[in-house]
């Protein structure tokens, strides 16, 4: 009698379902004018085709008005990446887009930690960070330290690690910067005779 | 003695006074950003304006009082229609129509027109109020965030703070909106922009290049020598010729490339009329309604060359499914397009018309007349059970197909058809004869109901020597009503076509094929659309029987001015053929 009929419609793909796909590491290095509002222009390129930006470094290049930013993603398509990246590129401040895998980069971040040393706490084994991490301490306070650490993500957390065993007061981590191994990325789009002019 | 020059060449009549002082203690004053800004439209040949004033554009407006007799300003009635009308407008001129309204909900009353232009290419200026400087961000009246909102639907935007970069934003919005694929752009002016003098004389240079922003017209020679061997290899070649074929305005390149080698031409919606309907190549039309052959068909072509289109998925059905036997040849200005949606074999980026000119010495000369008769088959299909029936009734109400098929008979196919969005669409595109380029603007990727009354207005005023025929449906007509009004007291002899099914058709037709005949909202109850246009000071007349249905279309047509004809037809007429959502092309069905 009160029969209720469902209807099936399309089914929505839910995004947030875990990927079967195994998820890879993209950089994506775009250079810009430098203008107000850029920012905003190329990260809704990424908010509407729902990919999230793993870190993100914006800084002057050595041309000067010329912008770099750094942009990392995870992805499992490479030929999404690559019309994201053409995407990026019809901006029209954008002058150059290259989207790199990581063995095509040499890249780093910069951690900071801040660690409590209170008076009579376990006392800092300087010459591990250094020698064994590459990390330095480059500053001391009354009853913390901060210690600077650059590397990569793994290294970074490696460390990370080793830390734990003191109170890690503050953890900060960069975004990535980073620079191309070859001159062209697996996706570019400048017209070839201007590359030289602008890096 | 630049400035002395700049005082000289002054034709706002505002600073000729200083000629007159003495010049050794006169103070030299030099335009608003106001001024600027009408010097800069009339420098760059705007002779058109569509738009609305309100607060934070005042400044600009006053500063118009004294170009009136160099610039056309249209008041409308709403935002969104001076939107419109500029599309329209811009579509019949091939360059910007420009938009001038004021900030806040003047701006965001804009924003559907935009995102239209975006998606169908149109190049649109639009300016726009904002608060002053000092206001920016304070929640002040009218204020939006204007740049944040149009960011993901402008080609380019921009926010003018400062008098002096007026002609410099102004020669670079209407390069960018009208170069490349060309697309809306946005000019956010400050008040405070607006009011404050420039410090140097006004100085305007036609934007040429932008270093960031080069787009290629010229294909590479490689590119375009990769497509001729497909075409020179192909068996079952295929032209699916788009809206870019217009915009690039290559209607003629791409007869005579089609014309050599025999190709069988289709197009998309907005790629219709760019050749015409009865030329032996043409085909038809592709897409969810489109032709039976041109849908069926693509599943069969070994080589498919197209031409400034993007493979909507209204064109593609399911596209994981859409000509995977085929060669794909994509011609395209823009490099984001390639490979977005269908996986190119040979890609040319550049200018539709200059890759179809580079191509056509390379091509052999060919003829397909095995392949093109299989597109006459699957005709006579369509024809018998579609056209024959839909046009034939003599019973029952009038149907849509009868009206547009007399229109196109009365008209000789030559009148410039602007449609709305839903079942009349379709009618409309299936049922008139096209003999003329650049004849029907409608909105295409964006569905935009409300479309079509202002955007009639402003083709009208964009191609004042042509018939424009507006055919409405019900439901979209009373979106933007309104510029009835804009349409009466600019006298623009708009004719507009309402097909009254007292439903929201299309809406109903899919309730009917894949919601089990659920009517959810889609039936309404109209009002007297010809009180409403005489209320506008336009005449009109209904016609609800068939018999009367020419002499109605010829009163209409014969009318000195704007009319407005409402035509009650069948209620639940379904548009066929259909491609189900989501299904391949090759599942057109036929009822």
């Amino acid at each position: 009698m009160n029969e209720i009929i469902v209807h099936q419609s399309n089914p929505i793909n839910h995004s947030s379902r875990p990927s079967q796909f195994k998820m890879t590491n993209y950089t994506i290095c775009i250079f810009t004018e430098n203008t107000i509002g850029l920012l905003n222009r190329i990260t809704i390129i990424f908010t509407r085709r729902r990919i999230n930006i793993e870190s993100l470094t914006v800084s002057e290049t050595e041309r000067k008005g010329v912008s770099r930013f750094t942009i990392v993603i995870k992805h499992e398509s490479r030929e999404e990446v690559e019309k994201l990246v053409r995407q990026i590129r019809k901006i029209v401040e954008v002058m150059a887009v290259f989207g790199y895998l990581n063995d095509e980069i040499v890249y780093n971040e910069i951690a900071l930690f801040k660690i409590s040393t209170p008076l009579g706490g376990k006392s800092l084994d300087v010459e591990t960070i250094n020698k064994q991490y590459k990390a330095w301490v480059v500053y001391w306070g009354l009853d913390y330290v901060v210690i600077e650490k650059t590397g990569n993500n793994e290294e970074i957390f490696d460390f990370f690690g080793y830390l734990k065993q003191y109170e890690i007061l503050e953890f900060v981590r960069s975004g990535r910067v980073a620079v191309g191994k070859t001159e062209k990325g697996l996706v570019e789009y400048l017209p070839e005779a201007d590359w030289a002019y602008y890096l | 003695m630049e400035t002395i020059a700049s005082v000289v060449l002054d034709s706002t009549g505002v600073n000729s006074i200083n000629e007159l002082a003495p010049q050794e203690t006169a103070p030299i004053t030099f335009r608003s950003g106001a001024q600027a800004l009408m010097e800069s439209l009339v420098a760059e040949g705007v002779d058109t304006i569509f738009g609305y004033p309100g607060g934070a554009i005042m400044p600009v407006y006053d500063a118009l009082y004294d170009f009136q007799d160099r610039l056309n300003h249209i008041l409308v009635r709403h935002e969104q229609g001076a939107g419109h009308a500029a599309q329209g407008y811009a579509r019949m001129q091939g360059r910007a129509g420009v938009c001038l309204v004021t900030s806040g909900p003047g701006a965001t009353n804009l924003v559907t027109a935009i995102a239209d232009a975006l998606i169908d290419s149109t190049p649109l200026v639009c300016i726009v109020g904002q608060v002053g400087r000092k206001l920016l961000g304070t929640d002040a009246f009218q204020e939006a965030d204007v740049m944040g909102v149009t960011m993901p639907i402008t080609k380019w935007n921009y926010q003018i703070t400062d008098a002096d970069e007026v002609p410099s934003v102004l020669s670079k919005a209407f390069y960018i909106a009208q170069s490349g694929r060309p697309g809306p752009v946005l000019i956010d002016m400050t008040k405070s922009a607006q009011l404050e003098l420039m410090t140097k004389p006004f100085h305007y240079e036609r934007c040429q290049s932008i270093v960031s922003y080069r787009p290629r017209l010229t294909p590479k020679t490689e590119q375009v020598e990769a497509a001729a061997r497909l075409i020179n290899n192909a068996k079952r070649p295929y032209i699916l010729a788009g809206h870019g074929v217009q915009l690039a305005k290559a209607e003629d390149e791409l007869r005579q490339l089609a014309e050599k080698a025999g190709i069988p031409v289709a197009t998309t919606l907005l790629g219709q009329s760019t050749i015409p309907v009865d030329h032996p190549l043409y085909v038809g039309w592709l897409g969810m309604h489109g032709n039976y052959g041109t849908n069926v068909l693509t599943d069969q072509a070994d080589v498919v060359i197209a031409i400034g289109m993007r493979f909507d998925d209204r064109v593609t059905g399911d596209a994981s499914k859409f000509i995977k036997q085929a060669k794909v040849i994509h011609i395209e200005i823009d490099p984001s397009e390639i490979d977005k949606i269908i996986k190119a074999d040979a890609p040319v980026v550049g200018d539709a018309k200059e890759i179809l000119k580079a191509l056509l010495p390379l091509i052999n000369p060919n003829d397909f007349t095995v392949w093109r008769n299989e597109f006459r088959k699957y005709d006579a299909i369509e024809h018998e059970q579609i056209t024959v029936p839909e046009l034939s009734s003599t019973e029952g109400k009038i149907r849509m197909a009868e009206v547009i098929d007399m229109l196109s008979t009365k008209t000789k196919g030559e009148a410039v058809l602007v449609t709305d969005v839903g079942q009349h669409q379709m009618m409309a595109s299936r049922y008139y004869q096209f003999k003329r380029p650049n004849s029907l603007v409608t909105s295409g990727g964006m569905g935009t109901m409300g479309f079509a009354l202002p955007a009639a207005f402003g083709a009208q005023v964009g191609a004042p020597d042509r018939q424009v025929v507006a055919v409405i449906g019900d439901g979209c007509f009373q979106m933007t009503l309104q510029e009835l009004g804009t349409i009466v007291q600019n006298k623009q002899p708009v004719k507009a076509i309402i097909l009254n099914n007292n439903f929201l058709g299309m809406v109903r037709q899919w309730q009917q094929l894949f919601h089990q005949r659920r009517y959810s909202f889609v039936e309404l109850q109209n009002p007297d659309f010809i009180t409403i246009a005489r209320g506008f000071g336009m005449d009109g007349q209904t016609c609800d029987a068939r018999e009367n249905l020419s002499d109605a279309l010829d009163t209409m047509l014969a009318h000195d001015g704007p009319y407005l004809l409402e035509v009650v037809v069948e209620k639940e007429e379904n548009v066929f053929p259909m491609v189900p959502a989501g299904a391949s092309v090759s599942q057109i069905r036929l009822s």
